[in-house]
């Protein structure tokens, strides 16, 4: 393989998009040629830089509700905005009331409701990270973890191991969310904290948000609310999410 | 409510993040984003008869249109970042992004860095990387050829990469000062 066609799937590679003969020409390759490999090993750092620190706009939760007015009279920036011919009001009247429907099964009735406690977990994260206190109890072991954690809770949060999945636990702490105690278990993968905030409740819809370059993931299961915020990629917290709602659910 | 409007909701509605996402780094504002989408969201429900196979390439080839559109009664200026033939003439090959100076990039530059790429650039960066979306699928929502997916990822990262090696050189020369 000349260096010319190498550099050429280069892209192709990074992105898992080769096909299994041309990956091992390419791999072959890369092992010999080490200008060839910086430049692979740039491609890499680059698509790992996008993944993790460009911005991923979630709707804003009014989004929706707007959508559920068909035709928004805004004056402020009038010329700007879209008009609706008249016989397209029937359709957006339609769905309209869909994605009302809609607002009304996946996000919170109360979106105040979400917003304040996503604005908390965010800053109890923010608050642990800075003082470097993470965890009161530092543990991998959820047999060490849960007991701690029970002994101080009226409740027994669920504690999953998930270093196979590479979510190393470091520990638990206990913190203060809307109103109430709730457990918080500490995971990391590669140098991002994870805090996983848990307490029992009503269970809410699930919700995605992304601010000040954290992600946040929230869903409930079996009557626990599980509320996730890191600085890790928004794919990635996704992982563990599901990862979590799975092992609870057992 | 008719089972039409349920299959909406069930299918569509998931993806309204990814939605909102490239039409927000699209039309790089975020009133124009919500604009966008809700215009998107019509057609897609007048056109939800017509999906096949997955909804969220679906989805955002018809927020991909409604951004063109939008762009074309109110930015007609932005679309310039969508026509190839300005961009034809290939920057001379240099070599790529150092590893290092990506992993040291902060999050400001990096997004100024991608809202500052041609838009057609830009798009493809923001749906492989954001939306990890195929080959096959970029396509599909950009309509060009896969060939062409791949030529604007390549030429994309070529000059993000550039972008970074300026900013990380004038910070060192910074430093040395």
């Amino acid at each position: 393989m000349t260096r010319e066609e190498a550099k050429r799937l280069l892209h192709a590679y990074v992105d898992g998009e080769l096909d299994p003969s041309k990956t091992l020409e390419l791999e072959a390759h890369l092992a010999e040629n080490p200008s060839t490999r910086a430049e692979w090993e740039g491609l890499r750092g680059m698509s790992a830089a996008i993944r993790t620190k460009a911005e991923y706009y979630t709707a804003p939760i009014g989004l929706a509700e707007r959508l559920a007015d068909p035709v928004p009279p805004a004056p402020e920036h009038g010329p700007r905005r879209f008009t609706l011919p008249r016989w397209l009001i029937p359709a957006a009247a339609l769905a309209g009331v869909a994605v009302l429907a809609w607002v009304a099964a996946t996000l919170a009735t109360r979106p105040g409701e979400d917003e304040r406690i996503a604005t908390e977990v965010l800053s109890a994260h923010v608050r642990a990270t800075l003082a470097g206190r993470s965890f009161d109890v530092a543990s991998s072991d959820q047999h060490t973890v849960k007991p701690w954690l029970s002994a101080r809770l009226p409740f027994s949060a669920p504690v999953s191991d998930l270093s196979a999945q590479a979510f190393e636990l470091t520990g638990a702490r206990l913190d203060f969310v809307g109103g109430r105690r709730v457990a918080v278990l500490a995971y990391k993968r590669r140098q991002h904290l994870i805090d996983v905030f848990v307490w029992p409740g009503e269970s809410t819809p699930e919700l995605r948000l992304a601010r000040d370059g954290f992600n946040l993931e929230h869903f409930a299961k079996n009557g626990m609310n599980f509320w996730l915020v890191s600085d890790l990629s928004r794919n990635e917290l996704g992982d563990l999410a599901r990862l979590l709602a799975e092992r609870s659910a057992l | 409510m008719s089972e039409r409007k349920q299959r909406f909701e069930r299918v569509v509605l998931p993806h309204l993040d990814a939605a909102y996402n490239l039409a927000r780094w699209i039309t790089r504002n975020d009133h124009d984003a919500q604009d966008v989408v809700q215009e998107a969201a019509l057609r897609a429900y007048r056109f939800f008869d017509g999906l096949r196979g997955e909804a969220k390439p679906w989805l955002l080839a018809i927020v991909r249109n409604s951004c063109l559109t939008w762009l074309q009664v109110n930015r007609p200026a932005d679309l310039a970042g969508f026509d190839d033939r300005v961009l034809e003439p290939q920057a001379p090959e240099e070599d790529g992004p150092e590893a290092q100076a990506m992993r040291a990039i902060d999050r400001r530059m990096l997004n100024d860095a991608l809202a500052a790429l041609p838009a057609q650039f830009r798009e493809v960066l923001v749906l492989r990387e954001l939306e990890d979306l195929s080959y096959k699928d970029i396509a599909r929502v950009a309509d060009v050829p896969i060939g062409t997916v791949m030529s604007r990822l390549a030429r994309g990262r070529r000059l993000l990469g550039e972008f970074v090696r300026a900013v990380s050189k004038a910070a060192n020369q910074a430093a040395d000062r």
